[in-house]
């Protein structure tokens, strides 16, 4: 097992990848009671076009699998329900899929040993049959129906769906009604042999755990399992255009005020010898500095009431696109949508804005390091985003500079935008 | 952990010590017996305390000064807990140790200036800060519509208790927000700093001595105060025949809201056989709700239950289709029936105390988590850690059948949705 300090934040990072590719990272933290602990694929909504495993064709399978076969695998060949067993433990279960990525999940002070091993077991003994099929199907399209009264996400789900021409992001996580009933058993089994190979698998574990022990009993369930070796998963790469699909859409929704979004496609190509951490850093900082909290825009734009409340900002990455989406509630869309463009389009930073860039860098690391929570998630995003754990990232905030920020400005551009609006329906 | 508490004439501090945490959180509590009016006053007030001071006179210059101060956090708001509503101002900053020397002062202090130094000109709000105040919550308010969650809860609880305390929006109303000016507002202001009783809750690796040294420096408020009424809503009158209320809107799922009234509670059935009823009958995925509603008839994505002691209320909650709106309600008509007549074991009572337990240990895992512990004992007479660990083993099946029969089913409010031919017509 090779221990890593976490540079500055009083941790140890540990690692190990076992004979059938499995990889386990381990953060002890004593002064607490809870325990944290993530089994991971690297598979999300995206991946459904791939070679299977054992096969030679590329295989496209239905949009929405992912997160259906997240909930399937809770089903077990003896009917035993998964949730009874943590929760008799006093912990709590879940999963989640996104787009990169599928998570289950427990946490809890007690029964640390019985909830890992049941954790790996039932994940990779799952039972799929029609009948369990067909009900999931029933309660997946409850979910879709939820969600497409939530405006918010509908602003999301469109300005992604008009943005991208070939990207599966450009796709709801959970898929349509029309696909999800498409799936079938076969589906499943071939999307659960290929991703759920542990060499596509990672384990999380942060908390009040000694992680000598937790190394021998993870090795013990494994070697339980003969798995046949993966020569790595072929899928299919997008070749993206840096162009919108559509530059603007309105639809009518059961809403009180009228909503609107803009996203930008902001290609990074051209920054190719920073690192993606780096980039990434650079480019959020720059969208919160000039249209978050703390922008002078978000402060005019309340002053003339085009908004009432803040902007909403959300920056992701996909490919070698960074993802700005900027939503709010606005009777005056079209002079919001104005003066973000116009906003963008100029972009300086001030000594002085500079300066809070590496206190905030500096905070967000050591608040992160106080919660198994946010410890946990911050390495599992930084093994899907850059393959890697970021651990000396207060050391290399040193080594961030204003040079290299507006080199950032210079060579990124926000001309590839798309808007959409709802309005209340009459 | 160490836990002192200093009175003032004032106000109550309340220090707790401990090296688990590299961050310092603070809570300014303010309570005071509300009635409908206070509601929409109190939030416009948070909402201005929050977008600017005196010295950074608005929402921009606020945020950069706590990007300055280490991206220290700041968030407010209020709650209707019984009797009283409460206005919250809570803080979190990284310790001096982390960053430098004097952070922990300056931070307290902005935390305080927010209270303390509003953006006042002559005994009135700044304008265009008043103005914006305004503006977000007139919006909250206009779209409270908007969460159906949320909306089929408050529908169902006006229907239930009208009048009530419990059945007030704590987001407050349109009427009332028209009735407030930049004067009268301040004047609302002075008065809850003068009436309100005010507890200030600060944990982390603490110098108490430095830190109890700096709030009485700096929270400079001196009117002496005194807690009156009890905390805990209590009912009297039972509806004999439950009462439905539908609501039509265009949107998919339907919004299910079903609303019991509960008789005459003990403080411990408040504090411990609620939970346990609550756990055993809607409290997670291995409930009796869950299990027999959601899974084994899939009539719904999502089902709970929770139970206030402190409103004497219980509310479950469903994301349903329309067309099992009866099939639901008869379900969990039965289940509730079911707790009456003990068709529980052994089993789902220990599961329950695992989980409260279990839950204590990961609450002191967190700052504000044990804040609210410290919230719960100084307000309601709550328990601490040691008394609870001790007290809900207490809890046996007597104790919950005996509760179970002061659970009155009241109301059922649907918001409802989904297309024309597949609505349930036969009720």
């Amino acid at each position: 097992m090779k221990k890593t300090p976490l540079y500055k934040l009083d941790l140890d990072l540990y690692y190990e990848k076992l004979d059938n590719g499995l990889e386990v990272y381990i953060v002890p933290k004593h002064n607490i009671n809870d325990i944290y602990v993530t089994y991971s694929t690297k598979y999300g909504s995206i991946h459904n076009e791939f070679i299977p495993l054992g096969e030679k064709k590329m295989v496209k399978v239905p949009d929405g699998i992912a997160h259906f076969l997240e909930h399937k695998v809770f089903e077990q060949a003896d009917g035993l329900d998964v949730f009874d067993f943590f929760s008799q433990r006093g912990s709590d279960l879940n999963a989640n899929t996104s787009n990169f990525k599928t998570t289950y999940l427990f946490s809890g002070p007690d029964f640390y040993e019985e909830n890992l091993n049941f954790l790996m077991d039932f994940v990779q003994e799952p039972y799929f049959n029609d009948k369990n099929i067909k009900k999931e199907q029933g309660i997946i399209e409850q979910e879709i129906n939820m969600s497409n009264d939530n405006p918010y996400r509908k602003l999301y789900e469109g300005l992604y769906y008009n943005s991208f021409y070939k990207h599966p992001i450009k796709i709801p996580i959970i898929g349509t009604l029309k696909s999800i009933n498409s799936i079938n058993k076969e589906h499943l089994y071939q999307c659960y042999h290929t991703f759920y190979h542990p060499s596509n698998m990672f384990i999380v574990i942060t908390g009040n755990i000694d992680p000598e022990k937790t190394i021998d009993i993870i090795n013990k369930n494994q070697n339980k399992r003969k798995v046949e070796p993966s020569a790595g998963i072929k899928i299919k790469k997008y070749d993206e255009p840096d162009k919108v699909v559509k530059k603007s859409e309105i639809i009518e929704m059961d809403v009180t005020v009228p909503k609107a979004g803009i996203l930008f496609k902001i290609n990074f190509d051209k920054l190719k010898y920073l690192s993606l951490k780096k980039i990434s850093n650079y480019i959020i900082y720059l969208c919160n500095l000039k249209l978050g909290t703390v922008s002078l825009l978000n402060e005019e734009l309340r002053d003339e009431e085009i908004v009432k409340d803040n902007l909403n900002i959300d920056v992701s990455f996909v490919d070698k696109y960074a993802v700005l989406s900027v939503i709010a509630d606005t009777d005056n869309p079209k002079e919001l949508f104005k003066r973000i463009r116009k906003t963008l389009k100029s972009i300086m930073i001030t000594e002085e804005e500079w300066s809070r860039f590496k206190k905030i860098i500096i905070s967000n690391n050591i608040r992160m390091s106080d919660n198994i929570f946010s410890l946990n998630n911050r390495i599992m995003n930084d093994i899907i985003k850059y393959n890697e754990v970021t651990i000396n990232e207060l050391k290399d905030v040193e080594e961030y500079t204003i040079e290299e920020m507006n080199y950032v400005i210079q060579n990124i551009s926000f001309e590839n935008d798309t808007t959409l609006i709802i309005n209340p329906s009459k | 952990m160490k836990y002192k508490k200093y009175e003032t004439q004032a106000y109550n501090i309340h220090l707790i010590k401990t090296d688990k945490f590299k961050t310092i959180s603070v809570k300014i509590n303010l309570k005071k017996i509300f009635n409908k009016e206070d509601i929409t006053f109190r939030n416009m007030l948070i909402n201005i305390l929050l977008d600017s001071t005196k010295d950074y006179p608005n929402r921009r210059l606020l945020e950069i000064k706590t990007e300055e101060l280490y991206n220290l956090g700041y968030s407010g708001g209020n709650y209707n807990s019984g009797e009283y509503s409460v206005m919250s101002i809570d803080g979190s900053f990284l310790h001096e140790k982390y960053t430098e020397p004097g952070m922990n002062e300056a931070s307290l202090q902005f935390l305080f200036d927010c209270l303390l130094r509003p953006n006042v000109i002559d005994k009135e709000f700044e304008s265009n800060s008043f103005k914006k105040a305004y503006n977000v919550l007139k919006e909250d308010i206009t779209s409270f519509e908007d969460n159906y969650y949320r909306y089929s809860n408050a529908r169902m609880l006006e229907e239930m208790g009208k009048g009530d305390k419990s059945s007030y929006r704590s987001v407050g109303y349109l009427e009332d927000l028209d009735k407030i000016t930049p004067q009268n507002l301040y004047q609302y202001y002075e008065e809850t700093l003068r009436k309100n009783l005010i507890d200030i809750f600060i944990i982390g690796d603490i110098d108490e001595a430095q830190i109890k040294k700096i709030i009485l420096d700096n929270f400079t408020i001196k009117t002496a105060k005194k807690a009156t009424k009890e905390h805990f809503l209590n009912h009297t009158k039972f509806r004999r025949r439950l009462k439905t209320v539908k609501e039509e809107k265009h949107i998919n799922q339907s919004y299910l809201s079903m609303g019991f009234k509960l008789e005459k509670l003990t403080n411990f059935e408040r504090e411990y056989v609620g939970s346990i009823y609550s756990y055993i009958l809607g409290g997670g995925a291995d409930s009796k709700l869950f299990k027999n509603v959601r899974e084994k008839n899939s009539l719904c994505y999502s089902i709970s239950s929770s139970l206030s002691g402190i409103s004497s209320g219980m509310i479950i909650t469903a994301g349903i289709s329309s067309n099992s709106f009866n099939k639901t309600v008869k379900l969990i008509k039965e289940e509730v029936k079911k707790m009456e007549k003990g068709e529980f074991d052994e089993l789902d009572i220990e599961k329950a105390k695992i989980t409260y337990l279990a839950s204590l240990k990961q609450l002191v895992d967190s700052p504000f988590a044990i804040i609210n512990l410290y919230v719960a004992h100084q307000y309601m007479g709550y328990d601490l850690l040691d008394d609870r660990t001790k007290n809900i083993l207490m809890v046996n099946r007597d104790m919950i059948l005996k509760l179970a029969k002061k659970v009155h089913p009241d109301t059922i409010f649907l918001l409802e949705g989904g297309s024309e031919d597949e609505k349930d017509t036969s009720l």
